[in-house]
């Protein structure tokens, strides 16, 4: 039957394992941040700050995302994933060499721990884009969405590639560039092209079903697909080969046009909505979408550098980081998993009942009290962070980092809530 | 049963389908304007239904079907029920009932 996934659905038990570990990992995110205390201000290469960006963009973004891709890749693939039971392989590989490699970076184990967390972490990461490619090979669907979330996954592996490449580095000292050279391009290439290509490809699908919206340009997407590449392709052949100077200024005039083209159309999406009210998660989602505008001017500032101070100019980098990981990503994050895992677990729980008793509805399954504290809270820790970060005030990370414990908290609450939930069955009248 | 009879009895199925929700939308799928066509056929005791969804990859497409097919065999056991899902026409606002506008707010 044309177009129904239901069926290509993956077993629940592919998909639920890594929204666990990845709210842990916000919670694990949220005591770090706290016990880093003032090194999150200091340079944004600290051993500190690169163990949190990693439990950040692994254990916390990547993970919720890879189990929400295996339950999404019927949508936008039209097809089953290729192997489940590679999938639950990845995880526990995966979800070992997020642990081993954070902990690496945490204690500063340069030469003697991270170099094998970081093949670790490779070969896992592997796993998970070689699942992804052979079921995109078995796809029906192939259209600007779905070649949005494959070339994300393509990235995500020369993200690692280049990551893997740094880090053996430290032992073997290959590399003719210092290492921050190299950083610029791991993280830009693993923020871009990986996540902001997923959110575009995934976005564009869910967001317009979730609103309820149609007749949207699909144009713009692809306008958004080939100016985002091109600038990281650009960012790719100047970095490792030209180094040109006059080049770097063209790499975000590209990206930010394509990522400009992927707002008009969710904007669009929006506005021709049917659903006017918003529930929590599509709130989570919009902000999301409006905090894209952040790191577009602090790339402004970072680029022009040329008159502030460098301590300045390290809070600005930690803040554009921070802005995409926490303002966009983790943003969407928290909004998606209340229009994605309610669903996954109503459906395991329900779906053969459904006509035969009366069952709750998705939203019912989660607490929508906790979620609405969870993002009055979510906000008070992003403002103590921008404040904290431009005016260089630990009093306020310090606000922001138990802000963000109490979101993890309230956040694993309705997970857990969600994932422990009973069948209720009540026969029909 | 006479065409009159007929025709009470598919609004009547109808209604019954009203108890159907789409559980994201939260909207019935009768009032979200899904059915394009319902037609008893009292020789062969079935009811084909045409239906459509408001997305082509609705993930809830199954459940749906699922739904309607369980709700009518609980009132009517006797009765067959065969949905064909359809794509055409493309499902548009313009099938939503008053009722099902009051409850999205348009």
């Amino acid at each position: 039957m044309n177009g129904l996934q239901t069926n290509n659905a993956p077993h629940s038990s592919v998909v639920v394992p890594h929204f666990i570990f990845g709210a842990i990992s916000l919670l694990v995110l949220a005591v770090l941040i706290i016990l880093a205390d003032e090194s999150l201000l200091q340079a944004y290469f600290n051993t500190k700050l690169i163990a949190i960006t990693h439990i950040a963009v692994l254990g916390w973004a990547s993970m919720i995302v890879f189990g929400a891709l295996y339950q999404l890749v019927p949508v936008v693939f039209e097809t089953a994933l290729f192997s489940e039971k590679l999938a639950k392989v990845t995880f526990w590989f995966s979800a070992v060499s997020v642990l081993f490699l954070s902990y690496s970076f945490w204690v500063g184990s340069y030469v003697t721990l991270l170099p094998y967390a970081s093949i670790c972490m490779f070969l896992s990461l592997l796993l998970f884009v070689v699942n992804i490619l052979l079921t995109y090979k078995n796809a029906t669907l192939k259209n600007i969405k779905s070649t949005f979330v494959i070339t994300s996954v393509f990235w995500l592996l020369i993200t690692e590639l280049i990551g893997t490449l740094i880090a053996l580095n430290f032992k073997f000292n290959f590399l003719s560039e210092i290492h921050l050279h190299y950083l610029k391009i791991h993280a830009t290439i693993g923020l871009i092209g990986w996540f902001v290509l997923l959110i575009i490809g995934v976005g564009a699908t869910l967001i317009p079903m979730f609103l309820i919206s149609h007749e949207l340009k699909e144009k713009k997407l692809t306008f958004a697909y080939y100016l985002v590449n091109g600038g990281l392709i650009v960012a790719v052949i100047n970095w490792f080969l030209f180094k040109n100077e006059l080049i770097d200024y063209l790499i975000p005039l590209l990206i930010i046009s394509g990522v400009l083209f992927f707002v008009s159309f969710i904007y669009d999406s929006y506005k021709k909505r049917l659903r006017k009210k918003l529930d929590v998660g599509m709130q989570y989602s919009m902000l999301a979408i409006a905090a894209i505008f952040v790191p577009f001017i602090l790339i402004g500032f970072i680029v022009l550098n040329t008159s502030f101070e460098v301590e300045f100019i390290y809070r600005i980098i930690t803040f554009y980081g921070f802005s995409i990981v926490f303002g966009l990503i983790t943003t969407l994050i928290l909004g998606q998993t209340y229009k994605t895992l309610p669903f996954i677990v109503w459906l395991n729980k329900y779906q053969k009942l459904v006509g035969k008793t009366k069952t709750p509805l998705p939203r019912e399954l989660y607490s929508e009290k906790i979620a609405n504290i969870q993002i009055i809270i979510y906000f008070v820790f992003i403002a103590s962070f921008v404040i904290g970060l431009l005016f260089n005030q630990l009093l306020f990370i310090k606000i922001g980092s138990y802000a963000l414990l109490l979101v993890a908290i309230l956040y694993n609450v309705n997970i857990f809530k969600m994932i422990t939930h009973k069948v209720k069955s009540v026969e029909n009248d | 049963m006479t065409k009159e009879e007929i025709t009470q009895f598919e609004l009547e199925l109808l209604e019954l389908l009203k108890n159907v929700m789409d559980p994201e939308i939260e909207i019935n799928i009768v009032d979200l304007g899904l059915i394009y066509e319902l037609n008893y056929d009292e020789g062969k005791g079935e009811v084909d239904i045409d239906l459509t969804f408001s997305t082509p990859s609705c993930p809830l497409g199954e459940t749906i079907i699922s739904n309607i097919k369980e709700t009518i065999a609980q009132k009517h056991p006797s009765i067959y029920t065969n949905v064909n899902v359809v794509f055409e026409p493309k499902w548009s606002t313009a099938n939503i009932s008053e009722e099902g506008k009051k409850i999205l707010g348009m």
